[in-house]
């Protein structure tokens, strides 16, 4: 597994922000089904992501 | 039309310029005294890692025009009155965080490891059973201890920062690397002092590399569930 660096870091704190945080409001749409993939491709640490990835799919089965 | 949102303000709306992602209107959407930012998107257009990237530099740009919460990247609405409906419901709560973020910024602490962990004490036993069960009681321990380390680690920034719990969020050990995530929600004028204070304390910590990030807008502390 690629050791995390300060930058790696930096970028998946900002992206779990983005993806995980923030007002989730009532009635959305999330457009895009493979866009969370898509951020995560090319930052080659599975790390983080893949758990971000996973949840993102359940909450879509969920909703 | 689509609208890809990215923040919500309370109205008048600051001005700002027109561009939103990929240089599409950015838009005003206004329901009572509440308002949502965001772009005029089209549906059939993939979001990919440059637009999360853009998403976040335009609610940066508006937040530094006007208080706002940030939205969660990829929610959109088919239409406008979708969207002032989805504020309409979520009024009173918008409000409460939106006051409780005014005029605040995030920063952004993650503190790695800086060795892996290591397993010790296997006392040497007969028996591949017992030896698993052995290897799998120090694995525990290992982990109980780095867990205990890292609470430890955040007991002592939110002591040595001086700051309220209601104002810092944390996580530890969400992987093998990472000991802490931790966000801290400071007013943002005095942002690069916190932040100094947060890279001086953290600095102490001999067994973790520390990452600090931000200012940033409120994501952590924008939710309103």
């Amino acid at each position: 597994m690629k050791e995390l660096t300060a930058e790696d870091t930096s970028l998946l704190e900002l992206v779990d922000r983005l993806l995980n945080k923030g007002v989730v409001l009532a009635g959305e749409a999330t457009i895009s089904v493979a866009g969370v993939d898509l951020i995560y491709l090319g930052l080659n640490v599975v790390l983080a992501a893949v758990e971000t990835v996973d949840k993102a799919q359940e909450r879509r089965r969920a909703s | 039309m689509t609208l890809l949102a990215h923040a919500i303000a309370a109205s008048p709306p600051a001005a700002l310029p027109h561009d939103g992602l990929r240089g599409r209107p950015l838009a005003w959407s206004e329901a009572g005294d509440l308002g949502l930012w965001s772009t005029e998107w089209a549906p059939d257009i993939k979001l990919e890692r440059p637009d999360a990237l853009e998403h976040h530099r335009l609610v940066e740009r508006i937040c530094a025009a006007q208080p706002c919460l940030p939205v969660r990247f990829g929610t959109a609405f088919a239409t406008p009155d979708d969207a002032r409906a989805s504020l309409d419901k979520r009024s009173a709560a918008l409000h409460e965080a939106l006051a409780r973020v005014a005029g605040k910024s995030e920063l952004a602490l993650t503190l790695l490891w800086r060795e892996p962990s290591a397993v010790a004490g296997i006392p040497s036993v007969t028996g591949p059973g017992r030896q698993y069960m052995e290897i799998r009681r120090a694995e525990f321990a290992a982990r109980g201890a780095r867990r205990a380390r890292a609470d430890a680690l955040v007991e002592e920034v939110i002591a040595e920062l001086s700051i309220e719990r209601p104002l810092v969020w944390h996580e530890t050990c969400t992987s093998d690397g990472v000991a802490v995530s931790l966000a801290v929600l400071v007013p943002t004028e005095r942002a690069g002092e916190r932040k100094s204070q947060l890279e001086q304390i953290a600095a102490r910590f001999a067994d973790v590399i520390p990452v600090l990030n931000g200012p940033w807008p409120p994501y952590t502390f924008a939710r309103t569930e």
